[in-house]
């Protein structure tokens, strides 16, 4: 008989937020870095192009802004995200016109791999 | 009971004074009062910083890993000083900053123009038009190549007496030899793009092409008179594919190809860059030619003129670098707006990329002029120093086998250093799935190179004429041709062109001159020429294994050869 290897039942997480921050190519190392001092578990990055509304008004200096950028992605506890997304915003140097930009949104669950002694402690 | 404290609110007490701003009061307020943003100093630097390093980056591990060698070996094993080293240091650094402003210019102020020019033509204009954008696009790119002026330098060290009609050709005509040149560059793209709409094969092309160029050859080395001409019209095939032409031919290739319905293919661009290092020597031996049947002598008077006015001012450098870039820039824009009617969409950044191009050439002159130049030409003289009898640093047969144990390893790391190739390695190694890696191709490119510089040296130390080392190792090449793959064929004589960038090009025919200066030889070029053919017979030779060894497993897996 051919087996399944399904979990008859799987851990959601709640009280999870999605923060992805956009910076210029070449940065999003040291972002994430910062944003796993902050707390975050893990982050996945992928190479985006795109322009924005500042960079274009920045005149000649827009050429120093490369259309080529990184999107980093995490997924945080609610507790833990404010602070994540601050960390991630001072080293993204995002008050900078054209280095990029940072956002916060809900989430209704995420599922991955919870380890076992976690699920006993905190499943209900 | 204790108090209960939700840990987020907790840290949010850590946190840094932050305060909410609808974005929707903003868009509203936003649409009457556009401006540029306000810029701290910091957000200069910020933006600056990186832009500037990456670039200077780039160019430093193209520029460095070459001169530091030269510097190194002429230390140690040579056992020389650097003449003048607070000199050469300033012009390397004027070479770097020029390379490095100049190709930031090119990618700003003439690559969307040439691009662009690349998509429409083929669509816009008709079979003819697109002949004539070809060919002239192919000559001016000639003119604003970095490296033709390393031409001009070397007519300083012809030697009038032994070898007159080069002597002329590199004082009085130089302006002749680079308009031969960029009018034979321009006849490449011309019968490259006849090639893509046609739709004929590479192969039969090179090898006829080849054999012309080296009929040629043999008919100029019998001449006593003309035999010195064929360095330099080998030489100039090497010289002509830098990082003008390359892009912009390439660009208009893939156009073509693109729009004849043979696109898709990124290797269907190649195969100019190999017609347009293989014309310029057809050109130059045929101006020879021409020169040698005139036969009116250089008043001497004129020919020091001439010679004085290669240590030339600022004033020169700007005038020789405007002469180079404006008119380029000028027929682009004007075939865009003019012809395919087509608005050039940042004025702005294409007077910048112009404005930094010009500045950049004239850095890389002014360092070329007392930094590679000098450097090179010290190099080759040293060269000779450790062969001569007389040096007392090593026997003779170990004075050799160091002096050509130098160019194997100049020829080698000079093009591992090369950024270009590495460019291409990506591309082959897409293209093939993997057959063919990216390392493979660096290293048999680079030993190629190695093998070539050393050949041109002893050319050089021996006296061996140019044409007894070409011709054998050409029809070497075509052979292999014959039997190798269409797209390993593209692949080997592409690369070719590819290696000799600005710096080398300048250095090792300096070396040369130098070398052929202090050991006595007639003219001091083919080095470079011998370091062209070197690739095409070492990545061909890989090709062929991997063909081989494609056939000796299916052998293997089946038991028998059908």
């Amino acid at each position: 008989m051919k087996r399944t290897y399904l979990a008859e039942e799987f851990i959601v997480l709640t009280d999870v937020v999605l923060i992805t921050c956009v910076v210029q190519r070449g940065m999003a190392e040291e972002v994430v870095q910062v944003a796993r001092q902050a707390g975050a578990q893990g982050a996945t990055i992928f190479y985006a192009s795109g322009t924005g509304v500042r960079e274009r008004r920045l005149g000649l200096l827009s050429l120093a802004v490369s259309p080529e950028k990184e999107v980093i992605l995490i997924v945080a506890s609610t507790d833990q995200a404010d602070r994540i997304f601050e960390k991630m915003y001072q080293a993204g140097k995002l008050d900078t016109p054209g280095m990029g930009m940072i956002y916060m949104s809900p989430l209704d669950k995420m599922a991955t791999h919870v380890p076992k002694g976690i699920v006993e402690r905190f499943a209900h | 009971m204790a108090i209960k404290i939700r840990y987020g609110d907790y840290l949010g007490l850590a946190r840094t004074h932050h305060r909410v701003i609808s974005y929707n009061a903003i868009t509203s307020w936003d649409a009457s009062h556009r401006r540029r943003p306000h810029l701290r100093s910091r957000d200069i630097y910020r933006l600056l910083a990186p832009y500037v390093g990456a670039r200077a980056l780039e160019q430093a591990r193209a520029v460095l890993p070459v001169v530091l060698f030269l510097v190194v070996f002429q230390y140690l094993l040579f056992q020389g000083r650097i003449a003048g080293g607070a000199a050469i240091l300033s012009g390397i650094l004027a070479v770097m900053l020029g390379l490095m402003l100049f190709m930031e210019g090119l990618k700003h102020g003439f690559m969307p123009l040439s691009e662009n020019i690349g998509h429409l033509l083929p669509v816009r204009a008709t079979f003819s038009g697109v002949l004539t954008v070809a060919f002239i696009l192919g000559a001016i790119a000639t003119f604003a190549e970095p490296a033709i002026s390393a031409l001009k330098m070397a007519g300083s060290l012809a030697d009038p007496g032994q070898a007159p009609i080069l002597y002329q050709m590199l004082n009085g005509q130089t302006d002749a030899v680079v308009l031969t040149v960029a009018a034979s560059v321009g006849l490449a793209v011309l019968v490259s793009a006849v090639r893509f709409i046609e739709g004929w094969p590479f192969k039969p092309v090179v090898i006829i092409v080849t054999l012309s160029c080296l009929a040629l050859t043999a008919y100029m080395t019998a001449d006593p008179a003309l035999a010195p001409i064929v360095g330099l019209a080998w030489d100039t095939g090497a010289i002509t594919t830098g990082p003008v032409t390359v892009p912009m031919v390439v660009a208009l290739g893939v156009g073509v190809s693109a729009a004849v319905g043979r696109g898709g293919n990124p290797l269907s661009g190649f195969g100019i860059v190999t017609l347009a290092s293989l014309f310029p020597p057809i050109g130059v031996m045929l101006l020879g030619i021409h020169t040698a049947a005139l036969g009116e002598p250089l008043p001497v008077a004129a020919a020091i003129g001439t010679a004085l006015a290669t240590e030339a001012g600022i004033t020169d450098h700007i005038l020789a670098a405007l002469r180079a870039i404006v008119p380029l820039v000028l027929i682009l824009w004007l075939i865009q707006r003019f012809w395919l009617r087509e608005p050039t969409r940042h004025p702005d950044f294409m007077a910048y990329g112009v404005g930094l191009a010009i500045v950049g050439m004239v850095a890389f002159y002014v360092g070329l002029g007392t930094g590679l130049t000098p450097l090179g030409i010290q190099s080759g003289n040293m060269l000779s120093t450790v062969l001569d009898n007389g040096g007392a640093l090593y026997p003779a047969g170990v004075g050799l086998a160091v002096a050509l144990l130098f160019a194997l390893a100049l020829g080698f790391g000079a093009t591992l250093a090369e950024p270009a190739l590495n460019a291409l390695g990506l591309t082959v190694q897409t293209l093939t799935d993997g057959a063919f890696q990216k390392s493979t191709l660096i290293y048999a490119v680079a030993i190629g190179v190695g093998l070539g510089t050393a050949l041109g040296v002893l050319k050089i130390i021996f006296h061996i004429p140019l044409a007894w080392l070409l011709i054998p190792a050409y029809l070497l090449a075509l052979v292999m041709t014959w039997l190798a793959r269409e797209e390993h064929v593209n692949l080997a004589w592409d690369s070719a062109g590819v290696t000799t960038g600005p710096v080398t090009v300048p250095l090792v025919l300096a070396m040369g001159l130098g070398l052929g200066q202090a050991s006595g030889a007639r003219d001091g070029f083919g080095i470079l020429a011998m370091a062209s053919v070197g690739p095409i017979v070492s990545v061909l030779a890989v090709g062929l294994w991997l063909q081989t060894r494609d056939r000796l497993m299916r052998i293997d897996l089946f038991g028998h050869s059908q």
